[in-house]
């Protein structure tokens, strides 16, 4: 392979050579190079390292195609008198790779940073520099399985972006990284799979992959039965229509150290869904923008599922149990899972043999004074027994007390 | 109040029995369900309290608390039967029934020791205020604490709320524990009162035995740490004399009865301990 490919680079080289020269001067070749940057010690005076391993270049995808160090480093290419001078014009890409470099100049990286130490990224940052392989390789930088460490090379501490600095290392807490790493399959999602790769934008962008735009584009590439699901539950409806208030998968899942369902560390955990749900049905300004009917999360909590779901017990039901998740329908919907036609069934899936009595009545009402009359009724009872009782015994006790004190001051 | 002298048919240091064997294990058991009932229970009414959810932090701790108060259930059903199959077929329990259905007598008793421990109207009738009423109804002047038989009104109050509590907490806990039998009976409205009279029942219950009995059986300066009726069964006729007034005049007078009858061997009071 290599002879090969140092065959047809040479060759190349020699096309080059005899194309480009003209009176006088030859392009120095590879070697000229190596005759220093070979030295495993050669060093700029900053200390930079200054070492190329000819095998490593060799074995990149430039290596094999014969691109010689001058064609990228294109600066010393009428150059004789070496050594050349310290500070060399970083190589340009875009001289090949033009539709790449284009899609990267309007990408977030391809923008210059404002702020106090501006970060600038090229190419070789990602793709490494003389060790460049096709992202089929897996060696690449750009592997699959490499893109994780890739990526956080910078985002694990040096970039700070506006969510908190771990952010994208929760990435790794996932189950997508998992069946990367783990599993070692290479079809599961990476930062690239969400993110894009040259054209990566940040989340506030409509255009970004990850906006609320497209998101759930994005994830239904990959989970497109859950993507048709959702979009025809009543988030998904009213998604369609460009409403961006309606959650998204990451609102429930989050970003990136999403986990399945049955990880204790999810989100979407059993006993975390109603967290999740009454943030947004529980808050004042939606439920006023929307009419829904808040008070999910109380009265939930006060019902038998609610309270064991609070204590860990997830075997008992919690929003999506009864709801569903995905297509989330309402009651009015016949296809709905709480239509009253329908809440047999789904309360039977836990309560065997469940029937027409469980829909005769209401679940989690936020006033039982008007949708369950006699429990109301049945509740102020008690608590005026109880006010009234204790209220006697209490007098009984202070009474009894009393006299006791009275007649030893007596004595 | 009017003491009752020691009588030679009754000495101070007779003993009495209380409460039997069979009386003393059914309050025992009726403690132990009683308790971990409310331990079990009572951290679902109070849901939001950071430390229940602390102690179920533990995994399968809250499987194991339900098991623990469907276990206690189960504890209390058997003594409320026992204690039912009791009172019907034994003769003692019959009569321990009889004594404690209440009465208009109760009523007057518990007016009688509230006034007579507060002791207004005593003192409205040294300053001669009202003098003429106190003269015409002598019960309001509460001048004497009210004389109890057997069982006095706190004790009948008590035993009565027991039986409602235990009718309530055990027909809405059956239908709670199986929800599926429930529901295929009644409207989930209904099944939701259930629950309902369940935890209130619960808070009742707690709160009258944490303030009310508690008070009368421990804290009470008469008492004071513990009355130990419920671990020996054993009152003195001492006792007797100053709590039950009645009962003791009701054993003296069976008991002169049979000497003036000049009977020997007939001592069938209700309650010598032999």
């Amino acid at each position: 392979m290599r002879s090969r490919g140092a065959l047809l680079g040479l060759m190349l080289t020699a096309a080059a050579v005899v194309w480009t020269a003209g009176p006088a001067v030859a392009a120095p070749s590879d070697d000229d190079c190596l005759t220093c940057h070979g030295d495993a010690g050669l060093k700029s005076d900053q200390g930079r390292p200054l070492y190329v391993d000819s095998a490593v270049f060799g074995a990149s995808i430039h290596g094999e195609a014969g691109i010689a160090c001058v064609d990228c480093h294109a600066d010393l290419k009428k150059f004789e008198d070496f050594p050349h001078a310290a500070k060399l014009k970083p190589v340009d890409c875009a001289a090949c790779h033009e539709e790449a470099t284009a899609a990267f100049q309007g990408s977030v990286h391809g923008r210059p940073h404002t702020g106090a130490n501006p970060i600038t990224v090229q190419c070789k940052d990602c793709h490494g520099a003389h060790d460049v392989r096709p992202a089929k390789d897996a060696l690449s930088h750009t592997a699959a399985i490499n893109i994780p460490d890739t990526c956080l090379g910078c985002h694990l501490e040096r970039v700070k972006t506006k969510r908190d600095q771990g952010f994208a290392a929760r990435y790794k807490e996932s189950d997508h990284y998992r069946a990367l790493a783990k599993s070692g399959l290479n079809l599961a999602a990476t930062c690239l799979s969400c993110h894009g790769g040259h054209t990566v934008l940040p989340v506030e962008d409509p255009g970004s992959k990850v906006s609320r735009q497209n998101i759930i584009k994005t994830c239904g590439a990959c989970h497109t039965g859950i993507e048709r699901d959702y979009l025809e539950g009543v988030h998904g409806k009213d998604y369609a229509k460009g409403n961006l208030d309606v959650p998204v998968c990451t609102d429930c899942h989050s970003g990136h150290d999403i986990r399945s369902p049955e990880n204790l560390g999810s989100g979407v955990y059993a006993t975390k869904v109603a967290a999740i749900c009454t943030r947004c049905h529980d808050d004042e300004q939606l439920a006023r923008r929307y009419s829904l009917v808040t008070s999910r999360l109380k009265t939930f909590s006060a019902s038998y599922h609610g309270t064991a779901s609070k204590f860990g017990e997830v075997k008992v039901a919690n929003c999506s149990s009864c709801h569903g998740h995905h297509d989330i329908r309402p009651s009015s919907d016949p296809h709905s899972s709480i239509n009253p036609a329908n809440l047999a069934a789904t309360c039977g899936t836990c309560h065997p043999g469940a029937g027409d009595n469980f829909s005769k009545g209401k679940i989690h009402v936020v006033s039982e004074k008007t949708e369950n009359r006699w429990a109301y009724t049945v509740k102020i009872v008690y608590m005026v027994v109880i006010a009234g009782l204790i209220s006697v015994f209490l007098a009984f006790i202070v009474a009894d007390l009393y006299r006791r004190a009275r007649s030893r001051c007596k004595r | 109040m009017q003491t009752l002298k020691e009588s030679g048919l009754i000495r101070d240091d007779e003993i009495f029995l209380r409460m039997n064997l069979a009386e003393r294990i059914q309050h025992i058991l009726l403690v132990v369900s009683f308790t971990l009932l409310v331990l079990t229970g009572l951290p679902l009414m109070f849901y939001e309290l950071r430390i229940f959810k602390s102690i179920f932090s533990l995994e399968n701790a809250f499987a194991f608390r339900g098991l623990l108060h469907r276990a206690a259930a189960v504890i209390l059903i058997v003594d409320m039967a026992w204690h039912s199959a009791y009172t019907v077929l034994t003769r003692r329990g019959r009569q321990n029934f009889r004594e404690l259905l209440p009465g208009w007598k109760d009523g007057r008793d518990a007016v009688a020791l509230f006034g007579y421990n507060v002791g207004l109207s005593g003192w409205l009738y040294r300053k001669g205020i009202l003098k003429a009423f106190f003269d015409r109804h002598p019960f309001w002047k509460f001048e004497n604490p009210p004389e109890y038989g057997r069982y006095n009104f706190i004790e009948k109050f008590e035993y009565l709320s027991v039986a409602w509590g235990s009718v309530v907490m055990i027909l809405s806990g059956f239908f709670m524990w199986n929800v599926e039998l429930s529901l295929g009976i009644f409207p989930l409205w209904v099944h939701d009162i259930f629950v309902i009279a369940h935890g209130y029942e619960a808070m009742l219950a707690f709160l009258a035995i944490i303030i009310w009995h508690m008070y009368n059986v421990h804290l009470n300066p008469e008492v004071f740490p513990m009355s130990k009726v419920w671990l020996n069964g054993r009152i003195s006729g001492h006792e007797l004399k100053t709590l039950h007034p009645l009962e003791y005049r009701k054993i003296l007078s069976e008991r002169q009865r049979s000497l003036d009858a000049s009977s020997p061997g007939a001592e069938s009071g209700p309650d010598p301990a032999r």
